[in-house]
């Protein structure tokens, strides 16, 4: 069966002084979850900021549910969540008080998805954000994404800061989106969160892709270095010079 | 823009920007520069940018199923509500001391008197203020220092010239209540023009300058 493709990202260019992204193209496919990988600085932030229409490319294009941001961006941003790690948002105000703003914008707001997501967090509503340890700020970040029935998730480093069995409560959430047909794009450094869950990998190195395929065929694919993401990102990042 | 204007006005705005509606009955105190009550007014809602920029507002908001244009549009309307909120406050003081409280200790004042013409002054003071703080903020969203600071001089560049104005020969009798009064309503009405015009050209300028922007998280 083929699958629909949740968004589409065709030949994206974008320089700043000192680092360019060049022609990164991938697509991800309804109820898929994919990992994009990569060293510090080699353009996962800036191609998800691109995906969500915060950086403007020199060229290229991102459509996300076939269509392109000019099109239908309230429509778009209807259809996705984005959670960040290190993102403070209104720092002295309630949970309560964000999610209460949150939920006026999105028609089809699950309150009782939320009141289970913030139970199962154990996040309290008359905590204030800035209160919250830097794992529980992701998972309340992941509270907003996930409540508003999003059908792609787009997170940047989700599982940073957050414990082993958080950790493990969040790969179990996100199979779980999956099955229900929720495609996920997260950029990770925890390579054995995407051993986990991860349909396709989509590696980046000094902004351009290496490989994005699936989990199975990029260990094929890269077999001579290593059996696990782990050692094929470490060995991939040892000798750059490597030729695919 | 209904959702996102409800958003400024009880989530996002600083108390303080309407603490500071306070300062709009200084026109009360006697023999004091009373136009520094708009600047306090327009740093009433500077602490609105301020704190939002430290809760990542613009990030929060434009996440949200809105519109970019829109995020800036509903900042300016909430900044033109708070300034309309002030000017009516002026008015009411205005008109008292036009008035029933013109005489008295209010009689004889070597600074600016609550009229129309002081009216008119606010006005100015607040497009001003739309023009180089706003539009001086959204050029990237994210610095207010720079932007306050010139508008803070701009703005008491006008205040003194304004409090001053009266003792040019000549126009002596805009300091008075009805002194020169079609040359008082007439710069009363040409401010009022100039602080639409300046609103709405500097949000659509804005408009189309955050469009442009790249955003970092």
């Amino acid at each position: 069966m083929k699958m629909e493709k949740i968004l589409e990202i065709r030949e994206l260019c974008k320089s700043y002084p000192g680092f360019e992204l060049k022609d990164v193209s991938f697509c991800l496919e309804e109820g898929s979850i994919m990992g994009f990988v990569g060293r510090n600085g080699a353009g996962k932030s800036t191609t998800l900021r691109a995906i969500l229409n915060f950086v403007h490319p020199d060229s290229g294009e991102v459509r996300l549910f076939g269509k392109l941001f000019s099109q239908a961006e309230d429509e778009i941003r209807q259809k996705i969540g984005f959670a960040s790690s290190g993102v403070d948002y209104y720092p002295r105000k309630t949970l309560k008080q964000i999610l209460e703003n949150t939920r006026s914008f999105y028609p089809n707001w699950d309150a009782a998805r939320c009141r289970e997501l913030m139970e199962r967090f154990g996040l309290a509503e008359t905590k204030r954000f800035m209160d919250l340890s830097e794992g529980m700020k992701v998972k309340f970040h992941l509270v907003l994404a996930l409540s508003h029935g999003a059908r792609l998730l787009i997170l940047d480093e989700p599982t940073s800061g957050l414990d082993p069995v958080s950790r493990e409560e969040l790969v179990v959430i996100f199979r779980q989106l999956a099955g229900q047909g929720v495609s996920i794009l997260f950029s990770t450094h925890i390579t054995s969160d995407l051993e986990k869950c991860a349909d396709r990998v989509t590696y980046i190195q000094k902004g351009q892709i290496l490989a994005s395929e699936k989990r199975e065929d990029f260990l094929r694919h890269f077999a001579a270095q290593g059996s696990t993401l782990e050692e094929i990102m470490v060995n991939l990042e040892v000798n750059r010079e490597v030729q695919i | 823009m209904k959702l996102l204007l409800k958003k400024e006005l009880c989530f996002t705005a600083a108390p303080l920007s309407y603490f500071f509606l306070a300062f709009s009955v200084m026109g009360f105190i006697p023999n004091y520069p009373i136009l520094v009550g708009a600047f306090f007014t327009c740093l009433g809602i500077f602490k609105t940018f301020q704190a939002a920029r430290e809760g990542n507002d613009v990030l929060y908001t434009v996440l949200l199923p809105v519109k970019k244009r829109d995020v800036v549009r509903a900042r300016y309307l909430f900044v033109a509500l708070v300034q309309m909120a002030a000017f009516v406050l002026c008015a009411v003081v205005a008109a008292l001391r036009m008035t029933v409280m013109s005489g008295g200790i209010y009689a004889v004042n070597t600074l600016m008197n609550a009229n129309l013409f002081y009216l008119g002054w606010v006005l100015l003071i607040f497009a001003d203020f739309q023009v180089v703080f706003c539009g001086g903020f959204w050029k990237d969203a994210y610095r207010v220092g720079v932007p306050f600071l010139l508008f803070g001089i701009t703005a008491f560049v006008m205040i003194g010239l304004a409090e001053t104005m009266h003792h040019l020969p000549g126009l002596a009798a805009l300091n008075t209540p009805w002194g020169m009064p079609g040359v008082q309503i007439g710069f009363l009405a040409g401010s009022a023009a100039v602080y639409g015009l300046s609103t709405v050209l500097s949000c659509r300028r804005a408009e189309a300058h955050f469009e442009t922007i790249d955003l970092n998280l």
